[in-house]
């Protein structure tokens, strides 16, 4: 076989191995798309897979959610809106600042064992946290409000801010920040008006990044609430224990509204994002 | 731990007298944060391990302290053990099956010039979809055995249902499935990463000297792409251990206690049983078990870091 042919037939056998793993990512996006479009009779007797051969596709779910049902589905919505933004602001503002700090200053030599530091959060098991934050919380009065929440989410994300915005910051040219204070600019501009825009991109990927990790976050968000400061997976557990799994097509609907907002951010900002993610091995 | 010096230009010691405030101001509000809510908690959680403190009984009596009460409690408690057998299990169900998925989809990636930046775009998905919502759709949705589509495909074919969420084996199979679905991506994009940081004339140098594919594989690429396997492996296995949203959701835990894991029956006792001395003492343990794998995975990032 000739090396042409050969080469021809490697990139064949990729196309394949990408377009199976597509399909297996695919398939139940398909399948939540489809199912908030299917009625009960649809799901009574078998499963149905194509929409105007197999079943007619109706807009039931989604009247009953934006409709009939538009209150109480926006209440959990609004939190997660609000824990997520609010959260994700608090943490890159503190964790860009000792990000900054940490590339830019000496700290005895130990700016590596001080990340180090706020890494090793990542062992820690979310068990651990859950009991002293039930308890820690319970004694503050504040179990079941959004910003005990806001508390937890933005403590969560800062040592991954610091981690990402340190390198960031390492990266940019020093000596822009040096001659604006030669010029009488104090550190705290330098890092409003140069070095903060210089790390937009960087800044955009770790705020998306928190934003979706509070936005999914369920195990502390259970245990911390359960009424009026519930985030949409919480909601989504709850319905689906009250309605015993049942009306699948509601879930769908409600498991698309949650979905796409993130979904869509991640996949527009993929550059970024994938970048923040693989980020710590990148260095390796 | 020991400490390296970092050697700064010179001429950067003249701002470090003149902003030496600014360099507090700036760091100081995240140690204040990450202190007051990991240190405490984690001081708190071994604290109550070794007493007999109870969420309903906090303030009404006096707590206890009961020494190693808890953890021998733990070590002869067999329903914890069944937990942490579950949690292994699961753990190595998913990171090889993760390993291989991710590395044959990222060697497809790096072969192929068109449409690359289309499949990383597409493969990100899975990981911004919340734990809740792929244990919904993927679990109770193309598992349900008489209506989903997975049992439906198979009757077709001729085979039987699986009884996906009531058989103890199948109910882990399926939460390995879910699992793997949604992290295989987190293996595909590290290894690509790993991958495109092979110079391609080493491979090619290779080739020429005579080496087949295979060999210039083995010899050339997989050295190369280790230590970010490593890293990734870790990460994998950290989070591969804290499992719990996907069972919460699917099985809670069952059918029995088939499918809990360690972190399930925490919540379990801690939260909704108040037990927090109990569940503090088995937090520990996961938190000790863990350590293994991050203690590694920080002498990595370690190494990582001298080298920039």
């Amino acid at each position: 076989m000739g090396l042409a042919a050969q080469k021809r037939l490697r990139s064949t056998i990729s196309y394949i191995v990408l377009g199976i793993w597509s399909f297996v990512l695919l398939f139940p996006m398909y399948w939540v798309t489809i199912t908030s479009f299917k009625n009960r009779i649809d799901m009574s007797i078998k499963a149905t897979y194509l929409p105007f051969i197999d079943f007619q596709p109706g807009l039931h779910a989604w009247n009953y959610l934006f409709v009939e049902r538009l209150t109480w589905f926006l209440d959990p919505f609004m939190n997660s809106v609000l824990v997520a933004f609010i959260s994700s602001a608090v943490a890159l503002a503190i964790g860009s600042c000792a990000g900054y700090a940490l590339a830019r200053f000496d700290y005895g030599g130990r700016n590596n064992s001080i990340v180090l530091g706020f890494m090793s959060q990542r062992m820690f098991p979310g068990a651990l946290f859950i009991l002293a934050f039930l308890v820690m919380f319970r004694e503050l009065g504040l179990l079941d409000t959004r910003l005990s929440l806001i508390i937890v989410y933005s403590s969560g994300a800062i040592p991954f801010i610091v981690w990402v915005m340190r390198d960031f910051f390492e990266g940019l040219p020093i000596e822009i920040e040096e001659s604006a204070m030669i010029d009488g600019a104090n550190r705290l501009g330098v890092l409003f008006r140069i070095a903060m825009p210089l790390a937009a991109p960087g800044l955009v990927a770790v705020f998306v990044l928190s934003l979706i990790g509070a936005w999914n976050e369920y195990l502390v968000a259970l245990t911390l609430t359960f009424r009026e400061a519930i985030t949409i997976p919480l909601f989504m557990t709850m319905q689906v224990s009250q309605t015993g799994y049942t009306e699948w097509w509601n879930m769908s609907a409600i498991s698309l509204v949650s979905v796409i907002p993130v979904v869509a951010a991640g996949m527009a900002l993929e550059k970024y994002i994938t970048g923040g993610l693989t980020f710590g091995a990148l260095k390796g | 731990m020991a400490t390296e010096t970092r050697t700064y230009p010179r001429r950067r010691s003249r701002f470090e007298i003149r902003d030496n405030l600014w360099k507090w101001i700036f760091l100081l509000p995240a140690v204040a944060i990450i202190v007051i809510l990991l240190a405490v908690p984690v001081l708190w959680t071994l604290y109550a391990a070794f007493t007999d403190l109870h969420l309903y009984r906090i303030g009404d009596i006096e707590t206890k302290f009961v020494g190693l009460a808890n953890f021998e409690k733990l070590l002869s408690n067999r329903s914890f053990w069944r937990t942490a057998q579950n949690t292994v299990v699961f753990m190595l169900g998913v990171v090889p099956a993760q390993l291989i998925i991710g590395l044959t989809v990222a060697l497809s990636l790096n072969n192929i010039t068109r449409g690359q930046k289309l499949f990383r775009t597409w493969f990100l998905m899975p990981l911004m979809v919340s734990p809740v919502v792929v244990s919904f759709v993927v679990g109770r949705m193309l598992f349900q055995e008489d209506i989903g589509p997975i049992n439906d495909i198979l009757r077709n074919l001729g085979f039987e249902g699986v009884p996906w969420l009531t058989s103890p084996v199948w109910a882990m199979v399926a939460l390995m499935v879910i699992d793997v679905w949604q992290w295989s991506s987190f293996m595909i994009l590290m290894l690509l990463a790993a991958l495109q940081g092979v110079p391609p004339d080493l491979h090619e140098a290779a080739r020429v000297d005579g080496a087949n594919q295979l060999q210039a594989f083995w010899k050339i690429t997989v050295p190369l792409i280790m230590p970010i396997t490593m890293t990734a492996l870790l990460i994998r296995i950290i989070d591969a251990f804290k499992v719990v949203e996907i069972i919460m959701v699917l099985t809670g835990g069952g059918p029995g206690q088939a499918t809990e894991s360690v972190t399930l029956a925490i919540y379990r006792t801690g939260v909704k049983g108040g037990d927090l001395a109990f569940g503090s003492s088995q937090a520990y343990f996961l938190l000790i078990v863990l350590m293994i794998f991050g203690g590694a995975y920080l002498v990595l990032t370690r190494r990582a870091m001298g080298k920039d």
